[in-house]
């Protein structure tokens, strides 16, 4: 029968256990392995987070489609009609902060601050806004009498939209910190992680909205 | 009691369709239950632990993962298929009517609308009585249903029976009775605090005594 | 390597001084004690939805009587001890949330996860530790909140496990007010825990992998949380969707739900069931995990197709999002579809028959030790296989329409979820037990709780089966309102008596697990000479689970009797000259 000799045994390598937290970056962490993982954890979780995301955007695109299909006038006569003019600009807009962000990862990895700042910006300007013109949108609609409780067009309009909206705010408030953050000079090409995750994020909510777009105002 | 282990008595056109196949399945089931108990005991016994002695080393047998599945597979897909025509004839089409009433679920009772003497629903000589169903015997039953507040389900168990009520739509149904006699309809869906007990009387008749009680019920809503 | 080992656990003992004690025990982010903290809450939940159950049972056998014992329950909810018709309802409703959202989950994705995912894939600790520690007390409060909407006027939800609405979305249908909207918050909050657990987990299990720990050399626990964990990320968020929805049809005047609005009864269902049957596979699949794991080390023998396990969990996952309308046969949908949903659903009864008959496979001449787990274990097939194949006949649509909401759907919940997923549970306690609290396991007490739990199980459950062929209705709380089902009240008094025996022999368990606590024989490093890799290492492990380097992974993980060595067993890190190249 072949010799068997524990790993550990093999060649000792004691571990000081009197780290107080351990950090992902510790060299034994996870086991002494060599190849690098093809995707960082926090990238992988940020995924993960989009697309459950975009599971809860199905179910409410779902529901949105069921009755959008089942009634015959869409929408009912009685309501106003959404503004699509407008609309059209904002996505305009919105569609663009995704272009200016894609700038910002472009400079952090040359590592050309006033460059990355200038972009982070106009992409904070731009989802300011969007959310800006929409929120006075829905003012006004709320004016022309169309409530969340006015039928299921007023209801999965306010759902669908305001679901988006909350994903813009969620990201304009993380937008604001990175920028606080890259006027600090805190990101450079090797550290640039902060903002490739805000990145992701941010195309997510921007690729999500024609698809909105499209169903709840032109379809 | 023993005769109660079972369903209960049959009443209906399709119910030994229904029947069949639970039994088709019954016996699918045992046989396999059987086998794999058999084989389970079997190995717990005989390979139980015993002093001095080293298990097999067997990681596992493409040929027979590749039989079970198939096997599996067959006999699953094909009692699917076979399912779908009585699914298709109790639930898509089925027979023509030849009696029709509406029935109006409500918390916690059922509203049963037979037509006036014109033989035609939703005109005002329309009669309803709550709880109440009398069909006659061997004529195709059909059934406007739906509901009033939420969801309750029409369940005869002896006609093998069971389709949910709903507010907002209007669901066909259809059965034909064999046996004359009374049944319960209690509602399946939890429909409330009143869920339970909530119940109405099938009452099936002969053709003669149904066409009697009819009279009666228009004579006496006449005053 | 003991003797590093000791050393370590010094520096070990020293630093957990270091720690506060809120640190280490309540705001822990240590994945061990994450998982501790689950087990307890699942634990606590169980005495309560058990409770819950005990009462029902009382109610269904004796209808409209006295609980014993239950005169001080304030009115409406009990009268003097008797149980009305809506506080039936509460109590089901409640019984099975808390089962399902606070019980099993809790202790099969929850506790078993964060224990044994880093300790079995060679990795310190999960890769979001905070997050970790949010997970679970963002579940707590989830809990707090469900639990108290039992005191709310007007009392808990109502309207059953699966809410469906209109019933559940406008207050007067029921006459419950508040607790029907603390049931829906406090699940989506419990959604946002088990998204933060799952996201976790999947990072995890991708990135932290140790050297040589390839995914095909992942334990089959493992494989399974990580197929658990993905249709957790995409199965809740359309359950949250369903919910707030609801919420907006009880408080923002909305009409999703409601016809008279132009609303849609249905959708709900079908958003409900789209969520509700993967759920359901998120509750077996980690069961099936630990009975594959604790099958194979007690037969000391390699698990019989290793990657037909695996591939058959996969399918599972991936066929549970097309099966849901098997709920909704009766329910008006269009009964066409309902023919398609017949025959995805019995195809996925393919690959249970591939996992079932490898467990059988597993067994074959092997060299079976029974202990308190592999009881359980068995018994985890055995029963997952009978509510398994009580399922063959709900997915035949002409069955189906007799059986629906009768007890025949009732015994198949059970048999699935208490005979499977529970029976899991005590088998991966009993065999993990001594790694989690490094001691072991009393056996005899262990055996007489299996016994007795086994038989009042089946007891309680199976005769559900012959309720439901004589029609008796779910969700009733008095049998006795209806002349066909008054010659059965016999079998409701059998069953009642035999779940009270079942619900006490619980308290053995539970007995068991305190005692064995601080009496229990002290565990070595591997009780049970398994060979994953929880078992190279003290136990408890220390903080940062490995004392010395982290081990390496030379093959997979149930090389059981392998004829390369003289033991049985042949643990994954152990080096064997002439295998050295497996590592890379
Ligand atoms: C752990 C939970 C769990 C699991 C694993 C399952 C597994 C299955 N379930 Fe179950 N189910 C529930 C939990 C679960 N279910 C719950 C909680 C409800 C009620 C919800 C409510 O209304 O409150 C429910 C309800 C439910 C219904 C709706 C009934 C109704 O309301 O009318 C149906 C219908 O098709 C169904 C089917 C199935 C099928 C086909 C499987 C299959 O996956 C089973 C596959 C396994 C086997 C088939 C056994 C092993 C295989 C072999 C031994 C091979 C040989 C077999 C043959 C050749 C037949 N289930
Ligand atoms: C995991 C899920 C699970 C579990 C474990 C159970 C366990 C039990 N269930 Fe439940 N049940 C469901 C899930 C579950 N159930 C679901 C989903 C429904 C459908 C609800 C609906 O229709 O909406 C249901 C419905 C249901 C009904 C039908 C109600 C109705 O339709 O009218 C009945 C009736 O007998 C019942 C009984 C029982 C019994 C006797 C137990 C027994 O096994 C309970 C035994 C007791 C315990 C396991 C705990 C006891 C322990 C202690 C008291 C102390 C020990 C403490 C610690 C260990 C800390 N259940
Ligand atoms: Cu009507 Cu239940
Ligand atoms: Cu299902």
């Amino acid at each position: 029968m072949a010799r068997a000799v524990t790993a550990s045994s093999a060649k000792v390598r004691p571990f000081v256990a009197r780290v107080r937290r351990i950090d992902p970056s510790d060299s034994t962490y996870g086991g002494d392995r060599r190849e690098r993982p093809f995707m960082s954890s926090a990238m992988l979780a940020i995924l993960m987070v989009i697309a459950s995301e975009m599971m809860l955007f199905s179910g409410l695109i779902g529901s949105f489609l069921i009755f959008r299909l089942q009634s015959a006038f869409w929408p009912p006569p009685a309501l106003p009609r959404l503004p699509i003019a407008v609309t059209w600009a904002n996505t305009f807009v919105l569609l663009s902060s995704a272009v200016t962000i894609s700038m910002a990862v472009r400079a952090v990895h040359q590592s050309r601050q006033r460059l990355l700042r200038r972009y982070l910006l106009a992409t904070l300007a731009l989802g300011v806004t969007f959310l800006a013109v929409q929120g006075s949108e829905w003012v006004r609609l709320v004016a022309h009498g169309l409530k969340l409780s006015s039928g299921s067009y007023g209801g999965t309009f306010y759902i669908l939209i305001g679901c988006h909206g909350a994903h813009v705010t969620a990201g304009v408030i993380w937008l604001a910190c990175v920028v606080v953050a890259a006027m600090r000079g805190r990101y450079n090409a090797r550290n640039a992680a902060g903002i490739e995750l805000c990145a992701v994020y941010w195309y997510f909510v921007c690729a999500i909205w024609p698809l909105l777009f499209v169903l709840v105002y032109l379809m | 009691m023993l005769e109660y282990l079972y369903f209960p008595h049959d009443i209906s056109t399709f119910g030994p369709q229904v029947d069949w196949l639970f039994e088709v399945i019954f016996w699918i089931v045992m046989i396999v239950w059987i086998a794999v108990m058999i084989a389970m005991v079997v190995f717990m016994i005989r390979y139980r632990t015993r002093p001095g002695r080293k298990a097999e080393y067997i990681e596992g047998n493409t040929r027979l993962e590749i039989i079970w599945t198939t096997v599996t597979a067959v006999i699953l897909v094909v009692l699917a298929f076979m399912s779908r025509a009585t699914w298709a004839d109790i639930k898509e089409h089925g027979p023509p009517g030849q009696v029709f009433y509406a029935v109006n679920a409500k918390q916690f009772n059922w509203e049963i609308t037979y037509p006036g003497p014109d033989g035609k629903l939703g005109t005002k000589d329309d009669l309803t009585v709550e709880n109440e169903m009398h069909v006659p015997i061997g004529k195709v039953v059909r059934i406007d249903l739906t509901s009033k507040d939420v969801i309750h389900s029409f369940f005869v168990p002896n006609l093998r029976l069971k389709q949910d009520a709903v507010p907002g739509r209007v669901i066909k149904v259809w059965f034909e009775a064999t046996e004359t006699g009374q049944y319960e309809i209690p509602c399946a869906e939890l429909c409330g605090f009143g869920h339970s007990g909530m119940k109405g009387n099938l009452t099936v008749q002969s053709q003669a005594d149904f066409d009697k009680w009819l009279a009666d019920q228009y004579a006496q809503n006449k005053q | 390597m003991s003797s590093t080992a000791a050393v370590a656990a010094h520096g070990v003992h020293a630093e957990h001084h270091q720690l506060s004690f809120l640190r280490t025990y309540v705001f822990s982010e240590d994945h061990k004690m994450i998982a501790r903290q689950f087990l307890f809450m699942g634990l606590f939940m169980m005495s309560i939805g058990g409770l819950m159950a005990m009462l029902m049972r009382w109610e269904l056998a004796f209808p409209e009587t006295a609980v014993p014992g239950f005169h001080w329950v304030p009115e409406p909810f009990m009268y003097d001890g008797a149980i009305p018709p809506n506080t039936y309802n509460a109590m089901f409703t409640m019984h099975a949330t808390i089962m399902i959202f606070f019980v099993v989950m809790p202790i099969l994705v929850g506790c078993f996860g964060n224990f044994l995912i880093p300790l079995m894939i060679g990795a310190r600790d999960m890769a979001f530790p905070k997050l970790n520690m949010l997970s679970f007390w963002v579940g707590a409060v989830a809990g707090v909140i469900m639990i108290s909407s039992f005191f709310v006027p007007g009392g808990a939800a109502a309207a059953g496990w699966t809410s469906y609405a209109p019933l559940s979305a406008v207050p007067i249908y029921t006459g419950v007010e508040w607790g029907q909207d603390l049931w829906c918050i406090s699940i989506i909050i419990l959604g946002a825990s088990s998204l933060m657990g799952s996201i976790n987990y999947i990072t995890t299990i991708i990135n932290m992998r140790t050297k040589g720990m390839y995914f095909f050399r992942l334990p089959l626990v493992i494989w399974s949380l990580f197929i658990t964990a993905i249709l957790l990320l995409l199965a809740l968020p359309v359950l949250t969707t369903a919910l707030a929805l609801l919420l907006f049809d009880r408080m923002g005047g909305t009409h999703f739900f409601l016809p008279a609005g132009g609303g849609e009864p249905l959708l709900w269902q079908h958003l409900f069931w789209f969520f509700g049957h993967p759920e359901v596979y998120i509750m077996i699949l980690p069961g099936m995990g630990i009975a594959s794991d604790v099958i194979a080390t007690f037969s000391r023998k390699p698990i019989f197709g290793y990657r037909a396990m695996a591939y058959a969990m996969i399918s599972i996952a991936g066929l549970s999002w097309i099966v849901w309308g098997h709920h909704m046969f009766q329910s008006g949908m269009d009964p066409a579809l309902g023919s398609s949903f017949m025959i995805t659903t019995m195809v996925i009864g393919v690959p249970s028959a591939i996992k079932t008959f490898n467990w059988l496979g597993t067994l074959y001449k092997g060299n079976i030790h029974y202990t308190t787990a592999m009881f359980n274990a068995l018994a985890f097939v055995a029963m997952f296989v009978i509510g398994g194949l009580s399922g063959i006949w709900m997915a035949c649509t002409p069955v189906d329409m007799y059986i629906h909401d009768t007890y025949f759907i009732v015994a198949h919940i059970h048999y699935v979820l208490f005979g499977g997923s529970l029976f899991g549970v005590f088998a991966g306690l009993t065999y993990w037990y001594p790694k989690m609290f490094g001691r072991m396991m009393n056996e005899t007490l262990g055996k007489i709780h299996f016994w007795i739990t086994f038989v009042a199980f089946n007891c309680t459950f199976f005769p559900m089966h012959i309720l439901g062929m004589a029609g008796h209705m779910r969700r009733i709380y008095n049998p006795q309102q209806y002349d066909f089902l008054k010659p059965i009240i016999g079998i409701n008094e059998f069953i009642s008596i035999s779940a009270f025996v079942l619900g006490a022999a619980q308290f053995l368990f539970l007995a068991n697990l305190i005692w064995s606590y601080f009496k229990g024989a002290k565990a070595t490093e591997n009780p049970w000479n398994a060979n994953t890799l929880e078992w190279t290492t003290p136990s408890p492990p220390p903080h940062g689970n490995w004392p010395g380097t982290v081990p390496i992974v030379y093959r997979g993980p149930y090389e059981y009797s392998s004829p390369e060595v003289a033991e049985d067993f042949l643990p994954q890190s152990q080096l064997i000259e002439h295998s050295t190249a497996a590592a890379d």
